[in-house]
């Protein structure tokens, strides 16, 4: 395997390099309206497949002193940007695979009573949520990443996916850094036709009345497309001067040449970039797809590539469970790595990272058992102040997690008075 | 589209009738035998295009033939059933052709008949009366009887020629003939029933323990048993299946279980026939592979739009000619996987696939439910629209682009436009088109040529619109009025039929059977099937449905340890090869040659033969396969050459043995039975497992280290197996896969393994038959062909509807298999009898708005 020219990586990075010495915000949010001196809050979810190592994740310490387990180690230095929850669960809704139902329902934790046809506790997700509250702001509603680095197309959408609009209906990731980049930051190839979308939506409006009940539904996640596309070209468009401005390069080596590290945090500086330039208040970031027993190359932690999933059952294995832990440790300073990225993005008096909630977590605690208690959950930032960091917050055991969503809901400004089966909101400050 | 000659010449070798036994001769499964391709034919026999004569012979070809006045045309031809056949045939007319007489088997059957005519025409369909034929190869004789007087001869006195267009075999057995096996109608009194019931299944499936969450002792009624018909052909299936009462549970005899699930089963049917019920198809969008074929049928492309790796094949030559009835024994053809760049070059500039959807579980990337749109996607869509009618080669690559974008004459170009659309939209969202809509559309195209002042432009617009349309873009059945369910309308079937066989929207001929209302008209509809089966876009049911069906693309990124299995990898200067991914072509082509010469479905458990490369073969055969390092090196990435060989042991053929479906089901260093296991029972037995329960135990991943503790991988996994409910489940996929213990990790035959312990394949089927290894494993499916029919039948039905199947189905597959058997499993059968079948002609809509957010 070729390796990525690094001049090619460094000329991509030193466009970010140049864009973030700018004062971005100031430029980017000559259209936010309100309140001056206050930068705008973001979301942004990093999620794990199959779980953690538990006595590796679990720390010494519980409550009192805050002090790192041996996985969250390379936190060690922003120690002071996050906060640790432990005990909050998910119910498991028996009927779905336990890694499909852990990716797909982590953000929405559905009442087990409120089951998708297809049987998962799955509707809106909190991402998706927030974005309800965000979107008007920013040209796009909200943006999903996935760095799924495999082509067997073996598992269902289930598995691939962690936010959605609502059962059925995926906010379907990209995988392709290059097209994010395309996407989100040139604008004029990527310009889609107003008239078409005019003409489209009239279209779609004439066959409401021909559909019955359960197609009308598919139209309508056509028709919202369609108007979502509509905003945000205009809004793209007014922001179109400011983006070209910031002269970024597209990253030039194809995704599938990358080193694994490479590619993740190609990924997470794209969705810095997305974030800083205030192109979007939500995003996600799935590292990789839950299950999907297929070798994976890990470069530069294995030698010979691994089975993610197939080790999580295996771990009872000390030598295997040690192996596991380092992976887990690994998407650990991968996460550590955007939160730098976001730390070193200045926005007034204060940093990205600052204005941000930046979730990292897994919908299963351990890959072993398929455990949803106890889910791991690391926060970094604080959300302008609305957050408080340096802290390990346990909750009562059976605490859902869902009350986590529904606080983060409200530090977007959401009234809701619940979420999912979730009982009060997690107090968070 | 078709290359013919190819064809051709394969058939036309002299043989001696001596010889036939030994040659495979093409079978057309629609009775028509082409002269063209569909017999054995000695020189001087040649092939002529006939289409600059116009259209009236049949597939634009016949069979040319000279001779001296008392010469003969010898043909053989294959019947594959004993029956009684109406005989017809075709014969071309023309100013120098002769006088025939027709001979069958060396009897004579015609009178003299003189096919002189002043023109070249064709003559009309004669009548050669009914015969009895045996199953085997037959010998027709056109003899040169003389010539009219009017005759010219052909190049020297005395030498006519003729021409046959084709011989018509009309099977005059009914269709429906003794052979189908009837259900056996078993009534035994529901209190009988629930009496054996309680006894052999209540210890775990009572009200208070409600095993499986599942009661039977408290469903003391027929009434009550039938009260949740999913859980009542449950717990028929599992009986069948021999799953329930477990392992060591006391069994019920096995006339009492016949019983049982013969009574069970009929009250099921009996509910259902009198429900009527069926399950609604969720509308749904065009996958990636559906949008190319689509886009290249709307616009009449030269070939596809993106790279797809869905097309695993390669071949630069059109072998996939179903016509022809014979699969050629040589083919050069590559794998795309092969092909070192993941990301494949662009065929149009600046058009690239969206991302695939993925598969459901158990199922396909094709349903409704599954195949959503985000605001990504949209944008997608109307970009790509766009992206591929202003590509700068489309001028040169769309057949249609003077017919369509081109401005010529003084005509007003609105009614220029309106008149193009108006087909077009017929086309694009396989509907009629109501004035509204078509001005729209026409409107559209008005604002951009008035905007821009450029016919062309304006039109390539409008053509990106059409594409992006939701009624494009969807596949669309239309509410019914009044009642919730209803016959499809025409058009409608259409678009179920092309997007079943072709993976596209109908091409003309089907459309215009629509137009005319033709296609509900069930002999039209089983006739177009298999016209349909016969054109080479069929091959789609290989490049997507089979490769789903057996999860083909697992192998793509199975990494067999590159230590223990070297010879799974090679390396070409300093460029690093998956050779074993070669094998992904040999399921496939099976596969294909099933479709091109109508064989049993069976054969996909067994066949006598089966398609390799040099490379593949020693794969099976030699203890270094691919031979040495050097050879390996030599060896060339972009094609290989597939050969047919005959194949004389069960250990191979079929697909379940295929180095293919072995690799992808094993880790890096072992195989993985319980992986295969679920494997053979999903996609042969359509029964796939639960989901696996949450706690799995731990087997090492290496066979060296649990054959250095002395033990099989078979012990380390009994041992695991602690508690009931495990056991249960397993007892029923583990031997599935242990039967395919005698395979190693990428698909070579071993006796033990490697540290000689021996290896243990023996197992249970159905709770009454005991194989010892692969073979008889083998033998016991074909002995009991209604199991994998019905298997297969479910997944077709499936596919081809684009939803999961619900108990409601179960009659229509019942019928579907029967008539299958009937037909001694031709695949033809299987998808002529879904085409036909209630649920894939009907449409069911849900009343209520449910689960709405």
């Amino acid at each position: 395997m070729r390796k990525l020219s690094t001049i090619n990586r460094r000329k991509f990075l030193r466009g970010c390099g140049t864009a973030m010495s700018l004062p971005l915000l100031d430029i980017m949010l000559d259209s936010a309206k309100g309140d001056d001196d206050v930068a705008p809050k973001r979301a942004a979810f990093f999620y794990i497949p199959n779980g953690v190592v538990q006595d590796r994740w679990q720390g010494e310490s519980d409550g009192g002193e805050f002090v790192l387990s041996p996985t969250l180690e390379p936190l060690q230095d922003l120690k002071e940007k996050i906060s640790v929850y432990s005990n909050l669960d998910r119910i498991k809704v028996a009927g779905t695979d336990g890694h499909a139902q852990a990716s797909t329902c982590w953000l929405s934790s559905a009442h087990p009573r409120e089951l998708s046809p297809a049987g998962y506790p799955l509707k809106r997700t909190v991402d998706q949520l927030i974005a309800d509250e965000t979107a008007k702001h920013t040209p796009f509603r909200s943006l999903e990443l996935s760095c799924n680095p495999y082509r067997d197309n073996k598992e269902s959408v289930y598995f691939d996916n962690i936010s959605w609009y609502g059962h059925g209906h995926v906010a379907k990731s990209m995988r392709d850094p290059d097209k994010v980049f395309r996407r989100l930051f040139v604008v004029d190839e990527n310009k889609v036709s107003s008239s078409i979308l005019d003409l489209v939506l009239e279209d779609a409006r004439s066959l409401q009345r021909q559909l019955g009940a359960q197609d009308l539904r598919k139209l309508d996640e056509y028709l919202d497309s369609v108007r979502s596309v509509e905003k945000q070209i205009k809004r793209v468009e007014d922001r179109k001067g400011t983006i070209e401005e910031l002269q970024l390069e597209a990253p030039t080596v194809p995704w599938p040449e990358m080193e694994r590290h490479q590619y993740i945090q190609l990924m997470g500086d794209l969705m810095v970039l997305a974030l800083q330039t205030d192109l979007t208040r939500v995003a996600s970031l799935m590292v990789a797809p839950e299950r999907w027993s297929t070798p994976q190359k890990v470069d530069g932690l294995f030698e010979q590539p691994i089975l993610h999933h197939s080790w999580t059952h295996q771990q009872g294995d000390d030598r295997v469970r040690a192996e596991l832990a380092r992976l887990d440790r690994y998407h650990v300073e991968q996460f550590a790595y955007v939160i730098r990225k976001m730390l070193s993005v200045k926005e007034r008096h204060t940093t990205l990272l600052d204005n941000t909630m930046f979730l990292f977590g897994s919908g299963l605690s351990s890959g072993k058992d398929h455990v949803y208690t106890n889910l791991p959950l690391v926060m970094a930032g604080s959300a302008g102040g609305a957050i408080k960091t340096n802290r390990h917050v346990k909750s009562e055991e059976g605490t859902p997690v869902a009350n986590l969503w529904l606080a983060m809901t409200h530090v977007m400004g959401s009234k809701a008075e619940s979420l999912g089966d979730s009982t009060r909101a997690l107090n968070l400050s | 589209m078709i290359v013919r000659t190819f064809c051709i010449f394969l058939i036309l070798v002299g043989v001696t009738f001596a010889q036939q036994r030994d040659i495979r001769l093409p079978f057309p499964f629609n009775g028509v035998y082409e002269g063209e391709y569909h017999f054995a034919v000695e020189k001087p026999g040649r092939v002529q295009g006939m289409s600059h004569y116009g259209k009236d012979w049949s597939r634009d070809a016949h069979l040319l033939w000279d001779g001296e006045v008392g010469a003969k045309l010898e043909l053989s031809f294959l019947v594959r059933f004993d029956s009684e056949y109406d005989l017809g045939i075709r014969l071309t007319k023309a100013p120098d052709y002769g006088i025939v007489q027709i001979y069958l088997d060396g009897a004579k059957i015609s009178g003299p008949i003189d096919t002189f005519s002043a023109r070249v025409e064709l003559a009309s369909l004669k009548d050669l009366g009914k015969h009895k034929l045996s199953k085997g190869v037959h010998r027709l004789q056109l003899k040169l009887v003389g010539a009219s007087q009017k005759a010219k001869p052909y190049k020297q006195e005395g030498r006519f020629l003729v021409g046959l267009d084709y011989l018509q075999l009309t099977n005059l057995e009914p269709k429906s003939a003794g052979k189908m096996p009837e259900i056996e109608l078993v009534h035994v009194d529901y209190t009988e029933l629930h009496k054996v019931l309680k006894i052999y299944c209540s210890d775990c499936h009572h009200a208070d323990r409600r095993e499986g969450k599942v009661d039977l002792e408290s469903l003391t009624t027929a009434e009550l048993f039938l009260g949740d018909l999913q859980v009542a052909s449950k717990v028929i299936g599992a009986l069948q299946a021999g799953e329930m009462p477990p392992e060591g549970a006391q069994q019920p005899s096995p006339d009492q279980k016949s019983q049982l699930v013969l009574g069970l089963q009929n009250y099921v049917d009996q509910r259902l026939a009198s429900q009527e019920s069926l399950e609604p198809v969720v509308m749904r969008r065009m996958n990636r592979l559906e949008y190319n074929n689509s886009v290249v049928e709307l616009l009449d492309l030269k070939g596809d739009i993106y790279p797809l790796p869905e097309k695993v094949i390669r071949s630069d030559f059109p072998y996939y000619q179903p016509i022809a009835g014979l699969m050629p024994d040589r083919l050069q053809l590559g794998n795309r996987t092969l092909g070192k760049n993941v990301i494949e070059k662009p065929i149009l500039t600046g058009v690239f696939p969206f991302a695939a959807d993925l598969p459901a579980e158990n199922g396909f990337n094709n349903r409704g439910e599954e195949l959503s749109i985000s605001a990504l996607q949209l944008e997608t869509f109307v970009n790509l629209a766009q992206a591929v009618v202003h590509a700068p080669e489309f001028e040169d690559y769309c057949n249609l682009h003077n017919s369509l974008f081109v401005y010529a004459g003084s005509d007003d170009p609105l009614v220029v436009a309106r008149k193009r659309l108006s087909f077009l939209l017929e086309k694009a969202f396989r509907s009629p088109v109501p004035e509204e809509l078509l001005s729209r559309y026409v409107t559209f195209f008005e604002l951009h040529l008035k905007r821009t002042g450029d016919f062309q432009r304006a039109m390539k617009d409008v053509v990106a619109a059409v594409m992006s349309s939701p009624r494009f873009l969807y596949i669309i059945e239309r509410a019914p009025e009044e009642a919730t369910r209803q016959r499809l309308s025409d058009y409608e079937l259409a678009a179920r039929l092309s997007f079943f066989l072709w993976n596209s929207i109908p091409d003309d001929d089907l459309l215009k059977l629509a137009r005319e209302g033709r296609l509900s008209d069930s002999s039209t509809l089983e006739r177009q099937v298999r016209e349909m089966l016969l054109d080479p876009r069929s091959q789609s049911l290989s490049q997507n449905f089979a490769r789903q069906w057996l999860r083909l693309d697992q192998l793509v990124t199975a990494v067999p340890d590159s230590k223990r299995f070297e010879n799974y990898y090679s390396r070409i200067g300093c460029e690093y090869w998956k050779l074993g991914l070669q094998s992904m072509l040999e399921p496939l082509l099976l596969f294909e040659s099933i479709m091109i010469e109508d064989r049993p479905i069976l054969d996909l458990i067994h066949s006598d033969y089966t398609y390799r490369s040099e490379e593949l073969h020693h794969w099976y055969r030699a203890e270094v396969p691919f031979k040495n390092k050097g050879e390996r090196n030599r060896f060339l990435p972009s094609y290989q050459q597939f050969n047919r060989m005959e194949l004389n042991d069960k250990r191979e053929g079929g697909v379940i043995t295929t180095a293919a479906i072995l690799t992808m089901t094993s880790s890096p260093l072992r195989t993985n039975p319980i992986t295969r296991g679920a494997w053979v029972a999903g996609v042969i037995f359509n029964r796939p497992p639960p989901p696996p329960p949450d706690i799995v135990p731990e087997i090492e991943e290496d066979d060296a280290v649990i054959e250095a503790r002395g033990l099989t991988l078979r012990q380390v996994l009994k041992q695991h197996q602690t508690n009931q409910s495990c056991k249960s489940c397993h007892a029923r996929i583990d031997p599935l896969g242990f039967v395919l213990e005698n395979y190693d990790a990428v698909g070579r035959w071993r006796d033990n393994y490697r540290g000689g312990l021996p290896i243990d394949a023996t197992g249970e089927l159905f709770g009454e038959v005991r194989f010892d290894d692969i073979v008889s494993f083998k033998e016991a499916l074909l002995e009991r062909p209604e199991v994998f029919t019905r298997a297969f039948s479910e997944h077709m039905l499936s596919y081809a509807l684009g939803r999961e199947l619900e108990v409601s189905d179960k009659l229509a597959v019942d019928m579907i298999v029967r008539n299958v058997l009937a037909n001694k499993g031709r695949i033809s059968s299987v998808v002529v009898g879904i085409a036909t079948s209630y649920p894939f002609r009907h449409k069911q809509m849900v009343e209520a708005r449910n689960h709405s957010e």
